[in-house]
């Protein structure tokens, strides 16, 4: 047994060896590829001066959820100025963002798959559970290992972790379209098309803007552990400070962490409610 | 209504629902198997066994039958929601289950509304969006699909909330909605799937009412599926009554109440008011069966129903009516007939008899 076991790691590191060695060239790739992501959103949340992106964050909150809300928002964003956690905050934000958007791009249409083709809905379902039962700084290991220490490291292992809750929650809203709908584009001679665009889709944007909300809190989540991994930002600071026992510097960025992801959250919750 | 055009006729149509449906059926054709028996031995549901109607242009069929008794299986039949087993479902002429996938929706979308007990209005768009839903999907412009449905909710009496979301409306008006959105592809035929019955009494009786009208005024086709034989007999041009999945009579309400198939449609109909539904031609005896003169008698239309025949005979003092049709006396009713008409039984006697 024990033989086995050995094998079988002697195995997985080969196999990581041999993807180092011999596929270096599509992980480099993909390191600049999520690197020149993050640094452009970055560049744009930085190059703007802090009172323009609170102000533009504090209107969103005023638009979706209302005018204290809004104030109150602007406000948490200048307190992470004045605690001079400004740099760290953006690249926090410019990481969640990217991871998202990535995410996103994958679970979204994945998960509508999903929901269309229950046989892969099936199929994807163990996967997601495995990603979800992990503890999530498991992701950061092959990471590492394949795409070096940095933000790339970071963002990849926090696609990971962002994308099963879009997929699982999308998939069920376009499942669950209620039968009596599905009924009447039938009797109304819908196209396959039309069923998914006017009937199954419509139904399913709650649910898929609430997978959006629940993949966007994941990734805080992850963004801040891959702070072990030098990704910079927020988490990097906590580590650091962890480090060194300066509870203080933690502190503040752990009350920045907390501004940030009650802003996004909700945010995207009253944009899921909206409709 | 015998000689208009058959829209719909369903030829001996069969729907199991189970893997071994086709020995099901077998089984049932050849054996005779009950519901239950198929159940046991074959594991398979049946929903309509062996039904053949026909549906005239103008006319309003309605479907009588309790949970379970296959009816709103029957009407998806009619437009393919479910297919058939056995049998054929045609649709002016057309044998649907033949059509391939366009063909059918372009069937569906012109020639077949169709109205949900649930309604099932889109709740994101407003009426008038819902009551265009079927012209949208066949591709008409947006100002062209507006027009028909603004004018179909005229139809219904809605034109004041076309901007209003689902939400906003109480069950009757969501309802006009659900029948606004069939007609406004101005089908030939409307299936209605027991539209009425979440409603309340008052207002069901007042749709009823408005959906005949309508359907005459627009010489629309209908099948009305109703567990309610008042509903039945207050729309229904003709009516089928169904139990365990198949028809077991079909006719005009006068029929059915006059001459109930089997103990079942008796019981069903045992306490139905015969008032307004026997007319005069159906308890009037011969001229020759009628011992007293005929011509001092008042007259009446064969059509007149027993309300109106008693009220009529109260008026004057004579003891019967002399029922009149093309200034011809073709049969005489006498107060015995009137009786015997409400509870339901036909004038056949010679009057005295057994006296």
């Amino acid at each position: 047994m024990e033989d086995f076991v050995d094998s079988f790691d002697r195995q997985v590191d080969d196999i990581l060896y041999w993807l180092t060695d011999n596929a270096a060239f599509l992980f480099d790739a993909a390191r600049y590829a999520l690197e020149g992501l993050y640094d452009g959103v970055l560049w744009a949340l930085i190059s703007a001066p802090f009172y323009a992106v609170a102000v533009v964050l504090g209107l969103a909150a005023w638009r979706m959820i209302g005018l204290v809300p809004g104030i109150v928002t602007a406000l948490a964003l200048a307190a992470c100025y004045a605690m001079g956690l400004w740099a760290e905050t953006m690249e926090t934000l410019a990481l969640v963002f990217a991871a998202s958007v990535i995410a996103l791009a994958i679970s979204l249409p994945v998960g509508i798959l999903a929901g269309l083709f229950p046989r892969l809905d099936r199929a994807l379902m163990p996967t997601l559970d495995l990603i979800q039962t992990m503890p999530p700084y498991i992701y950061l290991l092959p990471a590492i290992a394949l795409l070096g220490y940095g933000p790339a490291t970071a963002l990849a292992a926090t696609v990971i972790v962002a994308m099963p809750p879009a997929i699982r929650l999308t998939s069920l809203g376009i499942r669950e379209t209620p039968h009596e709908f599905i009924e009447l584009g039938q009797a109304s001679g819908v196209t396959t098309r039309q069923m998914f665009f006017k009937i199954r889709l419509p139904f399913a944007v709650p649910s898929i803007m609430a997978g959006i909300n629940q993949s966007l809190m994941m990734a805080f989540g992850m963004v801040v552990i891959a702070g072990i991994v030098g990704s910079g930002g927020l988490g990097e600071t906590i580590y650091g400070a962890i480090r060194t026992l300066d509870i203080a510097t933690s502190i503040n960025a752990s009350i920045a962490i907390v501004v940030l992801t009650m802003v996004l959250d909700r945010i995207t919750q009253s944009a899921a409610r909206k409709r | 209504m015998e000689n208009a055009e058959v829209l719909i006729d369903c030829q001996s149509v069969w729907k199991v629902f189970g893997e071994r449906n086709a020995e099901a059926i077998e089984a049932i054709t050849a054996q005779g198997l009950s519901k239950r028996d198929i159940l046991r031995d074959f594991g398979c549901v049946v929903g309509v066994s062996d039904a053949s109607l026909q549906v005239h242009r103008g006319e309003i069929f309605c479907i009588m039958g309790l949970s379970g008794s296959g009816k709103s299986t029957l009407i998806r039949l009619l437009n393919r929601l479910i297919e058939p087993s056995l049998g054929t479902v045609l649709v002016k002429g057309q044998d649907i289950s033949k059509m391939d996938a366009a063909a059918l929706r372009r069937t569906r979308a012109e020639h077949i509304g169709m109205v949900f007990q649930s309604v099932a209005l889109l709740p994101q768009r407003n009426v008038l969006e819902n009551a265009a839903f079927g012209l949208e999907v066949q591709g008409i412009p947006r100002n062209e699909r507006n027009r028909a449905a603004a004018a179909a909710l005229a139809k219904v009496g809605l034109s004041d909330w076309t901007k209003h979301y689902p939400s906003e409306l109480s069950g009757g008006m969501q309802q006009r909605v659900g029948l606004a959105r069939a007609l406004a592809a101005d089908p030939e035929i409307i299936l209605m799937d027991e539209p009425f019955s979440a409603l309340d009494p008052l207002i069901r009786r007042q749709l009823q009412d408005e959906f005949r009208q309508l359907t005459k005024e627009l010489g629309k086709s209908a099948v009305f599926i109703t567990h309610d034989l008042d509903e039945a007999i207050r729309i229904g041009d003709r009516i089928a009554i169904m139990k365990d999945g198949a028809l077991i009579q079909v006719g005009t309400a006068e029929d059915i109440v006059m001459n109930p198939a089997d103990q079942y449609v008796a019981d069903f109909v045992a306490g139905i008011s015969r008032l307004h539904l026997i007319k005069a031609h159906s308890v009037m005896v011969p001229v020759v069966d009628w011992d007293g003169p005929v011509d001092d008698l008042p007259r009446c239309d064969p059509e007149a129903d027993i309300d109106a025949l008693i009220a009529q005979i109260t008026e004057t003092s004579a003891d019967a009516l002399a029922v009149q049709e093309d200034g011809r006396v073709v049969g005489v009713v006498s107060v015995r007939n009137l009786l015997l008409g409400v509870r339901g039984e036909a004038g056949t006697d010679p009057i005295g008899a057994e006296a």
